[in-house]
């Protein structure tokens, strides 16, 4: 064959592989962003997951009882409309609305929002539309409902309101927990271990052995750190499914990491550097605290943000120690400590409701947060390079 | 006439090995005071090596032995004063330019603000009198928060000279100083360290011949771990005793 010929078929080859790479990572993301994009709504964004059933109190508007053509409730001061599953649903409401100044149980206020279903008025239950739609049509099934009204107009009224969920808030509160708790135990722990075995500790055997250990370390998959984190967090210190159980699985799986990203940017450290601050009579932690940290932080910072990545992306790990329950954990650990990070509830839709969409909307948000941090770290290291001068 | 100054370092039997490698054999040699010293010889004779016996620079290598001792102003430097005042008393100068990737300010005021001194107008005090004493204030006042990185390679070289002055030393040691500089820059940390003697104990690592005999006033030639001859510079560059030094010197090797 001669040379002309083997060029040609090694660069097909090449071609074709960055061709089908490219290809690869459009379609994915296309895919991903074609289907997920119908499922992101306002309320998909700013919404609870789980329905919220909550009773409140309204002081009904006095007079005129009845119902407008167009939905209008002149005692709630407020639209309602037909609602699927139960009840009737708020549309549009005034700004003089009573519904505004509901108060919940607790006597705070609860103030009630378009799509929030009232579905019980003091003892009477709304029925649904569905159930009564072949005796009546909808007007008359609004026009009943409205006359249930009108007997307490004036009246305060107990009500039961169901605010419907569907939202990825409580994810999105969870994900951002885990980071912030995980990246305070790892980071500091792996920066002062990467210090120490850089700095401090003696070239040889042992450290060889540490170093093979910590690479060892960053190569098994997170759902042995995950078995491991669900026996001793999770049985054994009894926090149970749980925001630190999952924080402390994790800050296991980033020490590898951010240790040795940080002793690679700690080698590249000049030694004159070390060797003229000593030389000055510097201690050696003066040293590192006043020079080598100082000069590591782009690399240090570059590693953290990638853990971040590593965070957001980790499920397995999580789904054993955190749970996948849809809610804003509320304390560190224990039994309303547990909470699912926007990679499980996007594993558990698909697993458990095969809701792609769902699925997908929450992929783009993924997206979204992982371009966002790659274009941060690039700023930040470009940023504080240029202010080294270097 | 300089044999009247007082001896500032006394050298005993001193020997250095890396592992089983001895890169010093049994050194004998007394360094004056307010003098430059200048030790030459070709790469890897042990000069540099013996440079960081004297401010225990070689202690940061692993494995190194040290036998002998070095005596300074009468004490003895590895046994009877802590290393870091040691250093504060010894400055250094390397071979490369080395500032602190920080302001020309920030650079000069490391060594005070490590040993304790907090005051602003301190600080000021010292980082102007240290770079006026290493000839670069005029150049570099009008920029000391620039980065000391931003300035030329000569400017930087005497930038970390002012950084060794700030902690006012006794002793400053060279490492081929200008090894990195142009002929200009060359000259003026020259014309330096001439200046610099009338207050310091300078001793300075040369690979230039030139340079050990414009500036020093003695020098010590080391061939292979070995100090093959000392002497007052006049002496050992018109008239070596050893015929080693005079082939060195000469030009036939090295």
């Amino acid at each position: 064959m001669d040379r002309r010929k083997k060029d040609g078929i090694a660069n097909f080859f090449i071609y074709a592989s960055a061709g089908i790479t490219v290809f690869l990572l459009v379609f994915i993301i296309l895919f991903i962003v074609i289907k997920g994009l119908p499922g992101i709504t306002i309320d998909f964004l700013t919404r609870n997951y789980e329905d919220k059933t909550t009773y409140v109190n309204i002081q009904l508007n006095k007079g005129e009882g009845g119902i407008g053509e167009d939905g209008y409730l002149p005692v709630l001061g407020a639209y309602i409309t037909v609602n699927e599953q139960k009840g009737i649903a708020l549309t549009k409401i005034d700004k003089d609305s009573p519904v505004k100044e509901a108060v919940d149980g607790l006597g705070e206020v609860y103030a009630l929002k378009n799509k929030d279903t009232l579905t019980k008025i003091e003892d009477t239950a709304i029925d649904s539309y569905e159930k009564v739609k072949d005796s009546m049509t909808q007007e008359e099934y609004l026009k009943n409902i409205a006359e249930i009204f009108s007997e307490y107009a004036g009246q305060s009224v107990k009500i039961k309101v169901v605010r419907p969920g569907g939202g990825i808030v409580p994810m999105v509160v969870t994900t951002f927990y885990m980071i912030v708790l995980s990246l305070l135990i790892a980071a500091p722990v792996s920066i002062l271990a990467a210090i120490y075995l850089n700095e401090y500790a003696v070239k040889g055997k042992l450290l060889n052995i540490i170093h093979f250990a910590i690479k060892n370390l960053a190569g098994i998959p997170s759902i042995i750190y995950g078995l491991f984190g669900s026996l001793f967090f999770v049985q054994i210190l009894k926090m149970q499914y749980s925001l630190l159980s999952g924080a402390m699985t994790i800050s296991i799986i980033l020490l590898p990491t951010i240790i040795t990203t940080t002793e690679e940017t700690l080698k590249t450290i000049p030694n004159t550097y070390r060797e003229s601050s000593l030389g000055l009579g510097a201690t050696k932690l003066q040293t590192i605290t006043k020079v080598i940290l100082p000069s590591a932080v782009p690399g240090i910072l570059v590693a953290v943000l990638l853990s971040v990545g590593r965070i957001v992306g980790e499920s397995a790990a999580l789904l054993l120690t955190a749970g996948t329950v849809a809610q804003i954990p509320k304390a560190l650990f224990g039994n309303s400590a547990s909470g699912a990070t926007l990679t499980i509830k996007a594993y558990t839709l698909m697993k458990e409701e095969n809701d792609l969409t769902t699925a997908c909307a929450i992929g783009i948000i993924l997206l979204i947060i992982i371009i966002g941090i790659n274009i941060s770290s690039k700023l930040i290291t470009k940023k504080l390079l240029q202010k080294k001068g270097a | 006439m300089s044999l009247q100054k007082k001896c500032k370092f006394q050298v005993n039997d001193l020997n250095l090995f890396y592992g089983n490698f001895q890169a010093l054999k049994n050194i004998n040699m007394d360094i004056h005071e307010n003098e430059i010293t200048a030790f030459i010889g070709p790469s890897g004779c042990g000069k540099s090596t013996f440079l960081k016996t004297i401010n225990r620079m070689n202690d940061l290598i692993d494995g190194v032995i040290i036998e002998g001792t070095i005596k300074m102003d009468g004490v003895d430097i590895y046994s009877d004063i802590d290393v870091i005042k040691l250093r504060k008393k010894v400055g250094m100068v390397f071979q490369q330019p080395n500032p602190f990737p920080m302001s020309i300010y920030d650079n000069v005021a490391y060594g005070p603000r490590v040993h304790g001194i907090k005051k602003k107008a301190q600080l000021d005090e010292i980082v102007e009198e240290s770079l006026k004493r290493a000839a670069v204030w005029d150049e570099v006042k009008d920029r000391l928060k620039k980065n000391a990185l931003s300035v030329s390679g000569g400017q930087q070289q005497r930038v970390c000279i002012a950084r060794a002055l700030a902690v006012e030393p006794d002793v400053i040691l060279m490492d081929e100083p200008t090894s990195a500089l142009d002929p200009i820059s060359t000259m003026k940390i020259e014309d330096l360290a001439l200046e610099l003697k009338n207050k310091y104990t300078i001793i300075i690592v040369t690979h230039n011949m030139q340079q050990a005999s414009r500036i020093s006033d003695r020098t010590a030639f080391f061939l292979t771990g070995d100090m093959i001859e000392y002497g007052e510079t006049e002496q050992i560059f018109n008239n070596p005793k050893e015929k080693k030094t005079e082939d060195y010197i000469t030009g036939r090797f090295g």
